[in-house]
């Protein structure tokens, strides 16, 4: 943990509106729980008193002081899932992975926690891992549920997956199209681009498919590192006309030919995409 | 996206938006609200884009992603425009012939929504009684509109009420229309919404003024604020500007919760989408008038929805209510005056100025004007986001629209205003849902959760389930409402556990009455009225679990019993879904549960096809 991600999030809140607790809303974003060294830090940046950041933190439920585990399966408890039985799910959830609600399993895998309600209460009980909803949950699902998140829930299998196809991209600029039939990528030719990220300059290849992550570089860009994406043919540079919503880095565009416009967000790691077939109307 | 400069460039942008669209080209509908993504919208729309592509149809035929049209039971379904095709419960599979059949302007007869009452297949959305029983002034909007972009809500007539409203250039008359529609507070406690306005616009300009939308919809199993701010975030931020336009307001602020990831990312994106077109920040759309708008997220805390809370938590601090007077419209955040209204009050903002006040008033009854969205959840046969003129029945909510109880089972009460709220008896269904009736009745209105509660649900139980919630959620700064809320709580865990007494539940009435009499904040007030009014109307269950040591809906289980009836067919299904081993018998014998074993969890019951599973 480095002191300056600490500062650069405090410095990044502490003039707006609802600075402390949106400061800490950050830090549990980042590392999952507040650890005493960042608290530590907020008081000494801010200037507000250690009991009060501490006061902050325990009142408000997102906060965490403890790490929790890798997946984080929140079970729904509200009124609406409640008389659906929710309280047998999570009993479910308890014995299968052996822990209580709040706590996190002895390997660090997984943090079950339960929640007043996540609005989607028509469908009920409803169980959100890592951002992924499943509804209508009973006891017999628990376990696949449990095995799901002990994989990685995004995880596709661009083989078997209908909902996984390859689409074309060229470049906005000079209309070329940024397939490379030379290099393949899952099986299918991939898209081309070269990037820039602090002095380098290199390729990179994405695959085509869309829904699958899969990339070969040039130079291994650092996970989180913001990076400009160009054409290889007219070296224009591929920028988009909004920024990310999940981590606020620009998002860059490429269009379909046929009609659309694919954007990706420009930050290493991050998989925000959007796969709009009418944007090239607007 | 260009800067608009005048009112003038406005107009321009709509008309030309609006000539540029046609109407008649089929359009694919797919709502993506949280609750539609819990059902699978997502991959609906991988599958229609790839089809799409696939057979080169992005120029005949149009894809829209909405928020949520209400209809959750159904999701994720599927609309087709300009007919009004209703598609329910809609797979890959059927979506990519969807995709086809729309090409060719065809209907898909066989994945129509079928009707269970007459077995016929009913093709229009606005036929089948769910949808055809509701006035979706609010709701409808969402199923219009892509909330990713401005321009399509600019399309179904966004921001023209903005416009007339900087055209008439007249702060006063906004807030006499607001008035005359009789619009109030959509939040709970029905604050007459041109009042609260008014009091703001006289109050002194001299460091600014707030205006806020609450969006902390932390009544659980009340969802309508969600799907509005995913469905129809610009309508929020357009009812807002006009609000700020009437009162003179400086400064906006619309406070999340956290628990809302989607609504959160609809509302950055609008946001933005608002500034860079000049709809939000410095002189707006060249009237000299400016306002901006800051999305405040809470952190987890039912008390922060109590204004004087929300106003401390949007300060940063921990969310303790404070007295009043002085009221927020006052001294509200940072000691500035600010008046707090709801995402839904938000939201009819347009549509008064829209329709005009008069025929706004109209809708619904007296002192109880307009549309209110209700959650219609739990044991209904159809559930969902409703949207009903106020003064409208029970009955023909909870039957007409939400199609009655499951199964056999029988409708008992529903439950309205959440842990602030109460339970009422199906006997009194014939009660109009307004304001003053259902506080009359011993509930509140609150936000619009209408939780409908079957046979098989107990009302100790039930009780118990909120006491516990607010023993949680109390801040704890006034004491009868901390330990009034748990020893409340304790008491009700005895007599579900069957170790209560007649004397117990005395003290339960008279605990209930003085947390009600003696705590600060509306959540302490109210935090007696799942007992209270559970005891009015259902005193005989909790005598059943007190002297008789029963539950009489199978929920408690401290006095139930599980066992098999001769109808087992021995299928063995409930032996392997107990995780305790206390079920035994051969393949295709009856079976039998060992009571020393059995933790009474109901995994048996719930995997039982053949009704073998006795609860007593």
């Amino acid at each position: 943990m480095k002191e300056e991600n600490f500062l650069s999030i405090i410095g990044k809140h502490q003039a707006h509106l609802g600075g402390l607790i949106s400061i800490l809303e950050d830090i549990q974003t980042e590392y999952s729980y507040l650890p005493e060294q960042a608290l530590r830090l907020v008081a000494q940046e801010t200037g507000f008193s250690l009991v009060d950041i501490y006061g902050v933190a325990t009142f408000y439920k997102l906060f965490s002081l403890k790490p929790r585990g890798k997946h984080l399966i929140s079970v729904c408890s509200g009124t609406a899932c409640h008389v659906r039985a929710s309280s047998g799910v999570v009993e479910e959830f308890e014995q299968r992975l052996q822990i209580n609600a709040g706590e996190t399993t002895p390997d660090g895998e997984i943090t079950l926690v339960t929640v007043n309600c996540l609005g989607a209460c028509a469908l009920g009980p409803i169980v959100v891992v890592d951002g992924y909803y499943f509804s209508n949950v009973n006891r017999q699902m628990v376990g696949e549920i449990i095995d799901n998140a002990r994989a990685g829930i995004d995880r596709v299998d661009v083989d078997t997956d209908e909902r996984i196809f390859p689409i074309e991209v060229s470049c906005p600029h000079c209309n070329r199209s940024l397939i490379d039939k030379n290099f393949y990528i899952d099986g299918y030719p991939s898209i081309r681009v070269t990037v820039s990220f602090g002095r380098r300059h290199g390729w990179v290849r994405l695959s085509c498919l869309y829904g699958s992550y899969s990339v070969e570089q040039e130079y291994e860009v650092p996970i989180d590192t913001i990076v400009d994406f160009f054409c290889p043919h007219c070296h224009a540079e591929l920028s988009g006309v909004s920024d990310c919503t999940s981590c606020g880095a620009p998002m860059i565009s490429a269009f379909i030919p046929g009609g659309g416009v694919l954007h990706i967000c420009s930050r290493r790691g991050c998989k925000a995409h959007m796969l709009d077939l009418h944007g090239a109307s607007l | 996206m260009k800067r608009l400069r005048s009112i003038e460039d406005f107009e321009s942008l709509q008309s030309r938006i609006m000539t540029d669209h046609d109407a008649a080209v089929p359009t694919i509908v797919i709502p993506a609200g949280t609750c539609c993504q819990a059902s699978g919208a997502n991959d609906l729309i991988r599958v229609a884009k790839r089809e799409l592509l696939d057979k080169k149809l992005t120029d005949t035929v149009r894809l829209r992603i909405t928020g949520c049209q209400g209809f959750c039971q159904m999701e994720p379904s599927v609309l087709v425009e300009p007919r009004g095709t209703f598609y329910p419960k809609v797979g890959m599979k059927t979506m990519a012939r969807i995709v086809e059949y729309v090409a060719r302007d065809e209907v898909l007869a066989d994945e129509l929504f079928m009707s269970p009452d007459t077995g016929e297949q009913i093709e229009r959305q606005e036929d089948i009684p769910f949808f055809r029983n509701q006035v979706r002034t609010i709701l409808s909007r969402n199923e219009k509109i892509d909330p990713l972009f401005i321009y399509d809500y600019i399309n179904n007539q966004g921001y023209s009420t903005l416009a007339k409203v900087f055209k008439m250039a007249d702060p006063d008359w906004v807030i006499n229309e607001v008035k005359v529609a009789g619009l109030r507070g959509r939040g709970g406690a029905g604050f007459p919404t041109g009042l609260k306005w008014e009091f703001l616009a006289n109050q002194a300009n001299g460091h600014g003024k707030f205006l806020v939308c609450n969006a902390d919809e932390g009544d659980p199993g009340a969802y309508m604020d969600r799907s509005v701010l995913e469905g129809n975030p610009h309508g929020v931020i357009e009812g807002m500007i006009i609000g700020a336009y009437a009162t003179g307001a400086t400064g906006g602020v619309i406070y999340v919760r956290n628990e809302y990831p989607l609504a959160i990312k609809h509302l950055i994106i609008a946001l933005r989408q608002a500034r860079e077109v000049g709809l939000l920040g410095e002189n707006i759309l060249g009237t000299g008038f400016s306002f901006d708008i800051n999305l405040v997220k809470g952190a987890g805390a039912f008390v922060c929805g109590e204004e004087t809370a929300l106003i401390r938590s949007i300060e940063g601090k921990t969310g303790e209510p404070r007295q009043r007077p002085p009221f927020p419209v006052q001294k509200g955040i940072e000691g500035k005056p600010t008046a707090i209204n709801n995402v839904e009050t938000w939201a009819n903002i347009p549509i008064i100025i829209e329709k005009g006040a008069h025929e706004f008033a109209k809708i619904g009854t007296e002192n109880n004007s307009g549309t209110k969205i209700f959650s219609l959840v739990g044991k209904a046969k159809y559930t969902g986001l409703v949207e009903v003129p106020m003064g409208t029945t029970i009955k023909r909510i909870v039957y007409e629209i939400g199609g009655g109880p499951v199964g056999d089972a029988r409708i008992k009460a529903v439950q309205t205003g959440g842990p602030s709220g109460g339970c009422i008896p199906a006997d009194l269904f014939d009660i109009p849902v307004d304001y003053d009736s259902l506080s009359k009745a011993g509930s509140i209105m609150g936000s619009g959760g209408m939780i409908v509660m079957d046979d098989n649900t107990c009302m100790v139980d039930i009780a118990k389930y909120f006491m516990n919630f607010l023993k949680d959620e109390s801040c704890g700064k006034c004491f009868t409402c901390r330990k009034g809320t748990q020893r409340m709580y304790e008491i009700l865990d005895d007599i579900s556990q069957g170790h209560g007494t007649l004397e117990q539940l005395q003290l339960l009435e008279e605990l209930a009455q003085v947390v009600k009499d003696t705590t600060m904040c509306g959540l302490g007030q109210t935090a007696s009225n799942p007992v209270l009014s559970t005891l009015r109307y259902f005193r005989e269950e909790y005598l059943a679990h007190i002297q008789d040591q029963r539950c009489p809906s199978g929920v408690c289980r401290a006095l139930i019993t599980y066992s098999i009836n001769e109808k087992c067919k021995g299928c063995q299904l409930c032996l392997d879904a107990c995780q305790q081993d206390a079920i035994s018998g051969k393949k295709k014998e009856l079976h039998f549960i060992d009571q020393s074993k059995c933790i009474k969890c109901g995994a048996c019951k719930s995997v039982c096809k053949l009704d073998a599973i006795d609860v007593v």
